[in-house]
């Protein structure tokens, strides 16, 4: 149940993230489709490289501890959003690679890591959860929809709501908050399934 | 049968179809932003264009005076010429719509030298198409973000023209202050803001933008549109506040000199002071800046 909450949670984070990352992005970069064709392109990409590197660590004894750490870093990256987020944006506004390339630029510093390593808790937890080949497709499945399920309600939440009731740095870290918050404890704890019939 | 269907449904499509009227659609195109279409009413003489529909309409000209001015507000903004102790000599506009205010400006003073910032390269095609917009040497289009425009730009103007709008919303990165102040920077001593703030009276974005207009400069005057939801903020760099008096002379002597076809002084005579706007509403800032939602919000005293 934990390890849903968390598939949730990471989903919803990711595109929360990338919605408020329009805003952080936006006083230097303007509003301009290359703004959005970066910022997408970024997450995506981070999304990718987190899926396949996930996926291979996945298979280095696995551990729900891991799995804690992996979760950390995007946390803690988010909590500290606020001290360069900024600073990193006006950095490559000044350095004016072009109107394509600054927000790229920018997009990939500031999202594309935290981006690889929330991606990597989809195959990671899903390594996890699997105890059986019999049930594996729909352990998959559940998480698959549970991550994305999370993202269309951070998506929501965020451009519907959140926005009128906090600031774009407040909000990132409240969400590196919740990430620490669900991440610590797996630090502590075991692995309730072990895989059965990995071999 | 059959009968009471097409009964029903021409029911249903003619109030619609009376709403359209006789105007038709001349040109239709998706461009990176919106969907523009350019619609003509041959019975009032009048085209315009819009990009969605219900948020109104973006610019338009009469089509047997296209050196008119259409909308209302878009002769209010002249006001701002009053406030400017001085000819003007660099004008900015931020949104082109379909260039009427510029070409407008560009006709009473020929000498100024006009900049024009637009986001979507489509609408400055069917500006030049549709509504009779041309460059020359002393009024060019730039096609950039205004914000990445006047951080960039190492000119600096005698008035700026903020008039950028994405559907009925003003983008959230031209409402913060950090905005307003990098626009002051971009002034030269005693130069003018105006801005075109299309808003329902009142709501949580309408108090928003005037407490911070109120915070960025050190006055604000507010022009209410009578027949539209438009108001016309003007903002000044100078810490001399105008009076009513001085506003409605500058006005009679820009009007006898340059004989304008829009009543200046009528106008200047609407002039209200900010202190009458101002409430406790929350400053927008890049942090914080919810615009379209804001829009949506009432206020309660």
């Amino acid at each position: 149940m934990l390890i849903k909450i968390i598939v949730f949670i990471c989903g919803a984070v990711v595109m929360s993230f990338e919605i408020l990352g329009s805003r952080v992005l936006a006083p230097n970069f303007g509003n301009s489709v290359f703004v959005w064709g970066s910022l997408i392109s970024t997450f995506l990409a981070g999304l990718s490289a987190g899926y396949y590197w996930g996926g291979k660590i996945a298979d280095l004894n696995p551990s729900i501890r891991k799995l804690g750490l992996i979760i950390i870093v995007p946390g803690l990256l988010l909590v500290a959003f606020p001290l360069y987020g900024t600073a990193v944006s006006d950095f490559v506004f000044t350095k004016d690679p072009g109107i394509r390339l600054g927000p790229l630029l920018a997009s990939i510093i500031l999202f594309f890591v935290p981006s690889v390593f929330l991606g990597a808790v989809s195959p990671y937890t899903t390594k996890l959860t699997i105890c059986s080949l019999h049930t594996s497709g729909r352990t998959i499945g559940t998480l698959y929809a549970l991550s994305t399920f999370g993202s269309i309600v951070g998506t929501l939440l965020t451009s519907f709501y959140l926005i009128t009731i906090a600031g774009v740095k407040t909000l990132i870290m409240a969400q590196g908050i919740l990430l620490l918050i669900v991440s610590i404890p797996l630090l502590f704890m075991k692995l309730a399934c072990r895989q059965v019939d990995s071999a | 049968m059959l009968k009471i269907i097409i009964a029903v449904l021409s029911f249903l499509i003619m109030p619609l179809d009376n709403a359209l009227g006789a105007e038709k659609i001349i040109y239709q195109k998706d461009s990176l932003y919106q969907h523009i279409v350019v619609l003509e009413d041959p019975a009032k003489r009048e085209r315009v264009y819009y990009s969605n529909k219900r948020e109104g309409i973006q610019g338009g000209i009469y089509t047997d005076a296209p050196e008119k001015l259409l909308f209302e507000y878009a002769g209010i903004a002249f006001v701002s010429l009053t406030f400017l102790d001085r000819e003007p000599k660099d004008v900015l506009f931020i949104g082109l719509g379909s260039g009427s205010m510029p070409q407008y400006f560009n006709r009473y003073y020929p000498e100024a030298n006009i900049d024009i910032v637009e986001l979507d390269p489509e609408i400055v095609d069917i500006a030049k198409r549709y509504f009779y917009f041309k460059e020359s040497r002393n009024m060019k289009i730039h096609t950039a973000d205004g914000r990445v425009f006047i951080k960039r730009t190492p000119k600096r103007y005698d008035m700026i023209f903020l008039d950028a709008y994405q559907g009925g919303d003003i983008p959230f990165h031209l409402t913060t202050i950090e905005f307003f102040k990098e626009v002051k920077g971009r002034l030269k001593e005693g130069g003018v803001i105006v801005s075109n703030i299309l808003s329902q009276f009142r709501n949580r974005f309408f108090d928003s933008m005037v407490a911070t207009y109120d915070k960025a400069f050190p006055h604000l005057y507010i022009f209410k549109g009578r027949k539209s939801n438009n108001f016309i903020f003007i903002a000044t760099k100078s810490s001399v506040m105008k009076g009513k008096e001085e506003i409605y002379q500058r006005a009679r002597k820009i009007q006898v000199s340059r004989k304008m076809d829009i009543d200046l002084q009528g106008i200047s005579w609407t002039c209200e002071y900010c202190d009458e706007y101002r409430t406790d509403a929350k400053v927008l800032t890049d942090d914080f800046a919810p615009v379209n939602l804001y829009r949506h919000m009432k206020v309660y005293d």
